[in-house]
C-alpha cells in the first residue's frame, strides 16, 4: 500500500501539480460572478494544461538518469552522455499557446461590448435585468 | 450561503479524485524509454532459432504474419515489409542491445532508410517494439534540413500544415475583435 | 481630448523608453531568424509587438496610432499570410505536379545549392518572417482596439447607469 503511494503520488509529482492548478481554475469559471474573474480562470486553466503536456517530454532528472538538455544539436553533449529532451511536445503546445491568446483577446472584447449594453458587469445583475425585459416592464 | 460556490467545490473534489484512477497509467516522471520518447512494447514471441535469421538480414515469416495480424498492414498506410526494402543493423548500447529493422519508405525528396521497428532479445522471447516519431527528428534533423533547431524545424517543415492554420487563427481572431469593436466611423 | 489633459508628460520614462525601443526590436529580429538557436516566428513577433506597447505606454495613445497607421497594419497581416499560403502552392507548380503542399525542396533553387540547404533557406527567410509579421500585427491591432477610448463612449457609459 505505501509503496503504491510512493510510487504513484510522490514520484509523479508533476501531474498532481497540473491537476491542482487545472481544478483552481475550473471552480473560478463556475463559482464566481464578476464576468473578468471568470476570464482569469480560464487562463490558468490553459496554462495547467500546457504544463501537464510538456512535462511529459522531459528526459532525465538527475539521481542516476541521464540529463536532458534543450532540443537543439550539440554534438559535444551527447559523447558525454546527454540526451535530448523530446521536441514534439515544445511543438504542439505552442499552438496551442497562440491560440489560448487569440481566444483571451475575444473573450475581452465581448466583456466590452456587455459592459457598453447593461452598464454592469456582474452576472446577476445583467440576468434581472433581462428578466424585467422579458416580463415587459 | 450561497448555493453554487458549494455544488462547485463539491464537483471539483470528485473531479480531482477521479485522477487516482488514471495516474497508474501515466507515464513515469522522466523516464527516457516511456512510450512518447522512446518506443512502444508491440508483442513478445518465443525465441527459437529466429537470431539466426535476424543476424543474416532476413526477417522470419513468423515475425511478419504478428505483425501483419496486428494491423500495420499496407491498407492502413504503413510501411511494407516486402523483401528487398528493409535492412536489418545490430545495436550495441548499455541497456539497448538488439536488432533496428530499417525500412525505406519513399517519400519524395527525403531518401535513406528509416528505423521502425526494434527487436530485442530478453530471457528466451523475443520483443519487438515500434519506433516514436521524434526519435526521428533527433536523428535526421541536421541531415535533412541544416537545422540545429528541432523545434523549429518540426513547426516549419514536418508540421507544416498545423502552422499554417494557426497562423489563420490569429488572423480571424484579430478580424473578429475589429468587427466587434469599431462601430459608426470610431477609429 | 479630456483623456489627453490628465496626461502629463513625464521626462525620466520618455528617455528610458527612448533608448530601449530600438534595442527590444533588434532583439525581436534575432529571435524571428531561430534556426541557430532557440527561437522561431511566433516568439519574435510577440516580441516586436511588446515594443510598440511600450511606446504607447510612455507616450500616450493617439501618438502610438499615428505612428502605425492602419493601413500598415492590414498590409502586414495579409502579407504574412500570403507568403506562407503561396510557398506551398508555388511547389505545386514549380514542380508540374509531382510534389505535394509545402515541400519545400521542390524549389529550383535546390538544384544549385544542394535539398538540406534549401530547406533551411526557405525555414529562415520566409516562413518564419511571414509568421512574425502576421503575428506582430495583430496583436498591435488587438491591442489598439481594447484601449481606445472615446468622448461618446463615456457618454453614454453614464446614461446607462442611471
Amino acid at each position: 500500500m505505501i509503496e503504491w503511494i510512493v510510487q504513484h503520488i510522490f514520484e509523479k509529482y508533476n501531474y498532481w501539480i497540473s491537476i491542482v492548478l487545472m481544478l483552481i481554475g475550473f471552480y473560478a469559471m463556475i463559482a464566481k460572478e464578476n464576468l473578468l474573474k471568470k476570464l482569469i480562470g480560464l487562463s490558468i486553466f490553459q496554462t495547467a494544461i500546457f504544463l501537464f503536456y510538456v512535462s511529459l517530454s522531459d528526459v532525465g532528472t538527475g539521481w542516476g538518469l541521464r540529463f536532458g538538455t534543450a532540443p537543439i544539436v550539440w554534438e559535444h553533449g551527447i559523447h558525454e552522455g546527454y540526451m535530448y529532451v523530446n521536441p514534439l511536445p515544445h511543438v504542439l503546445m505552442l499552438t496551442g499557446i497562440v491560440v489560448a491568446a487569440a481566444t483571451l483577446a475575444v473573450a475581452l472584447a465581448l466583456v466590452i461590448r456587455l459592459y457598453e449594453e447593461y452598464g454592469t458587469i456582474e452576472e446577476e445583475e445583467i440576468m434581472e435585468k433581462e428578466m424585467e425585459i422579458e416580463r415587459g416592464t | 450561503m450561497k448555493l453554487l460556490p458549494i455544488v462547485a467545490l463539491i464537483s471539483v473534489i470528485l473531479l480531482g479524485s477521479l485522477f487516482i484512477y488514471v495516474v497508474e497509467d501515466v507515464p513515469a516522471f522522466g523516464d527516457p524509454y516511456s512510450p512518447p520518447n522512446r518506443y512502444i512494447e508491440l508483442f513478445s514471441i518465443d525465441a527459437e532459432g529466429l537470431e539466426s535469421n535476424l543476424d543474416a538480414g532476413v526477417l522470419p515469416a513468423e515475425l511478419r504474419t504478428k505483425i501483419e495480424e496486428i494491423g500495420y498492414t499496407k491498407e492502413n498506410a504503413f510501411p511494407s515489409l516486402e523483401e528487398g526494402k528493409y535492412e536489418i543493423e545490430r545495436k550495441e548500447g548499455e541497456g539497448e542491445e538488439g536488432w533496428d529493422v530499417l525500412i525505406l519508405k519513399g517519400e519524395l525528396f527525403y531518401p535513406g532508410l528509416e528505423k521502425f521497428y526494434f527487436i530485442k532479445e530478453e530471457d528466451t522471447k523475443l520483443k519487438v517494439y515500434r519506433y516514436s516519431i521524434p526519435v526521428r527528428w533527433e536523428e535526421k534533423c541536421e541531415e535533412e534540413m541544416a537545422t540545429p533547431n528541432m523545434v523549429t524545424a518540426g513547426l516549419a517543415d514536418y508540421r507544416g500544415y498545423d502552422t499554417l492554420g494557426e497562423t489563420t487563427v490569429i488572423y480571424t481572431a484579430a478580424i473578429s475583435v475589429i468587427l466587434l469593436l469599431r462601430r459608426r466611423g470610431r477609429l | 481630448m479630456s483623456a489627453e489633459k490628465k496626461y502629463g508628460r513625464d521626462v525620466v520614462i520618455e528617455t528610458i523608453a527612448r533608448l530601449m525601443i530600438p534595442f527590444i526590436q533588434l532583439y525581436g529580429l534575432y529571435v524571428m531568424m531561430g534556426t541557430e538557436g532557440a527561437g522561431g516566428g511566433f516568439q519574435g513577433g510577440t516580441i516586436i509587438a511588446a515594443s510598440f506597447v511600450l511606446y504607447v505606454t510612455a507616450f500616450g495613445i493617439t501618438k502610438g496610432r499615428s505612428k502605425f497607421p492602419e493601413s500598415w497594419n492590414a498590409a502586414f497581416k495579409c502579407l504574412g499570410l500570403y507568403l506562407y499560403a503561396g510557398i506551398g502552392l508555388l511547389c505545386i507548380i514549380f514542380s508540374l505536379g509531382v510534389a505535394e503542399y509545402l515541400n519545400y525542396a521542390a524549389v529550383p533553387l535546390s538544384n544549385i545549392i544542394g535539398h538540406a540547404d534549401t530547406r533551411a533557406l526557405m525555414i529562415a527567410d520566409v516562413v518564419e518572417i511571414g509568421i512574425g509579421m502576421t503575428v506582430m500585427a495583430a496583436f498591435v491591432s488587438l491591442f489598439f482596439d481594447l484601449a481606445w477610448k472615446e468622448e461618446s463612449v463615456e457618454e453614454e457609459g453614464g446614461n446607462a447607469e442611471e
